[in-house]
């Protein structure tokens, strides 16, 4: 199947459209799909959105800048306007002036929480993760959040995280305002489909599939309850154009290594 | 200003066992690699590690069994994959873990900085870590004064060490770091002692042309050491990329069971 190999643009582009013009977006470390998403809305939708970054180049060239395997890589920060510090992005958003932030998460529930600390009991844990870095301070207070996931399946779409790193609608309604954090968009986008949450009950919902991918896919690959509407769409695909830009951003193809 | 020059040996000499220590730069990037290699060889204990998003040179330290205790945002090899020794360490009970978020890091050393005893950080409500964090001694939830509301209080951080990379200095200990800063300024001004090694050693007056270059002069720094490629496998900004190749050798050689092989290659042997 041709298209499954277009999954990463696919998302990319996905992601992408969660920009809009205008907005300070901020990626953190190993975001290869966040860094050629906010770079290919700047190319096309939004020209006008600031790119903050762990790299530290703030609004760098994007006829000169180049993926490597590490997200906050010099090669990533050639002709940028400032060496803007990673704090500078915080402090915005907790002036609430920083728009949109991509998280991964190797757990997410059904309310959209994740976990990137620990798998099992997190004292004694089976898996000790890395670490959910800014995550548990910005997911509290950001407006919109974008989780990515390239591998969905029933460890990684849980019932429950094992520990709440992430904070996202908590245990669903407005469980979420009452614990202090503030009122957020949440989106994920995995390599089968991208997900929103009911505005009442906060539950994960389906948004549009992938090309290729069926409803069946979906629920073999999510350990809870999901609502897949009937009339779902099909996530638009990226045009050629949009291939052209991502592939010459990323000619090393470093997009394909968290799909591996 | 008085010279501040000196050799490797004689910096590292001033980190004393259960130290806590800091380190410059980010995951594989401007990362004072042959200081931490020194720490190594001399043998240090019982070190308590800081850093919001370290990688190799941290995992380096764990192997090595230098240090207790680590507190860290984040502590991985990105898309290479886990921290290995950290992991080991950390499922074995082998180190104490403390866990943290980036912003909560920076503001704990910013507070350092300032001289103040806590910040008040925005967000971490609805998180674990903010429990953890409550148990860890390093949070507390307490009242903004003015408004009555509840905020988090994170405890300054403030390092016995701060060790940093930068592209140059002169003898006297005014350094100028180039592209990305991260926070090793705000660790410099917040740590008891900062140890600087740099890429080039330069003339005074060469650093008097370009002060809007010096990002962290003299009155801040106890020592600076001339070490080319002293960020080696990490990357220099505007000298050097990181060693990717290095870093895929270091992960397969812990996932051998040769990392004391590689300490002897690396760490212990050809002292680059």
């Amino acid at each position: 199947m041709a298209e499954a190999e277009l999954i990463p643009e696919l998302m990319i582009k996905a992601m992408a459209k969660e920009i809009k013009n205008g907005d300070k977006v901020l990626h953190g470390l190993a975001s290869p799909l966040p860094i050629l998403a906010m770079l290919l809305a700047k190319f096309t939708h939004a020209p006008n959105s600031v790119f903050l970054s762990v790299a530290e180049g703030l609004d760098p060239d994007l006829g000169k800048v180049k993926l490597t395997i590490s997200s906050a890589d010099p090669r990533l920060l050639v002709g940028a306007i400032a060496f803007s510090e990673l704090v500078d992005a915080f402090d915005l958003c907790q002036r609430k002036e920083l728009d949109v932030v991509f998280l991964g998460g190797a757990q997410i529930d059904k309310y959209g929480n994740t976990n990137l600390s620990a798998i099992g009991e997190y004292h004694r844990p089976k898996v000790r993760l890395p670490g959910g870095a800014a995550t548990a301070h910005i997911t509290s207070i950001m407006p919109k959040i974008v989780i990515w996931a390239t591998r969905q399946s029933k460890r990684v779409f849980v019932e429950k995280v094992d520990f709440k790193t992430g904070v996202g609608y908590l245990d669903g309604g407005d469980s979420r305002e009452k614990a202090g954090a503030w009122p957020t968009i949440l989106k994920v986008v995995t390599n089968l489909a991208v997900y929103g949450f009911d505005e009442k009950t906060r539950m994960m919902k389906v948004e549009s599939i992938h090309l290729g991918i069926t409803a069946d896919m979906i629920r073999e690959n999510t350990g809870f309850d999901i609502e897949i509407p009937p009339d779902v769409p099909t996530t638009e695909m990226p045009n050629e154009e949009e291939l052209h830009t991502i592939t010459k951003l990323d000619p090393d193809n470093i997009r394909y290594t968290e799909f591996r | 200003m008085k010279e501040k020059l000196i050799f490797k040996e004689e910096a590292i000499g001033l980190v004393k066992d259960g130290d806590l220590l800091t380190a410059g730069g980010v995951s594989f990037h401007r990362v004072p690699m042959e200081l931490i290699r020194e720490i190594i060889r001399q043998g240090k204990k019982d070190l308590r590690l800081v850093d919001r998003e370290p990688a190799i040179g941290f995992d380096l330290l764990i192997g090595a069994g230098v240090a207790s205790s680590v507190r860290f945002a984040m502590l991985g090899f990105e898309l290479f994959g886990f921290a290995l020794n950290f992991r080991k360490a950390a499922e074995a009970g082998n180190i104490e873990i403390l866990e943290d978020t980036c912003g909560a890091v920076i503001n704990g050393l910013r507070a350092a900085a300032m001289g103040i005893p806590f910040i008040p950080v925005g967000g971490i409500f609805g998180s674990d870590l903010l429990k953890i964090g409550i148990q860890q001694g390093n949070y507390k939830v307490t009242k903004d004064p003015f408004t009555g509301k509840d905020i988090v209080a994170v405890k300054a951080i403030e390092p016995d060490v701060a060790l940093i990379h930068a592209q140059r200095a002169d003898i006297y200990g005014n350094v100028q770091i180039w592209g990305g800063r991260f926070e090793d300024v705000w660790k410099a001004k917040a740590a008891k002692k900062v140890i600087v090694s740099v890429e080039e050693i330069v003339d005074h007056e060469a650093i008097r042309l370009e002060p809007y270059n010096t990002t962290l002069p003299y009155p801040y720094v106890e020592a600076v050491v001339h070490l080319p490629k002293g960020a080696y496998p990490a990357s220099c900004y505007g000298v050097y990329d990181a060693d990717y190749e290095h870093v895929r050798e270091y992960i397969q050689a812990v996932k051998d069971n040769k990392f004391q092989e590689y300490l002897d290659n690396y760490v212990y042997g050809k002292a680059r």
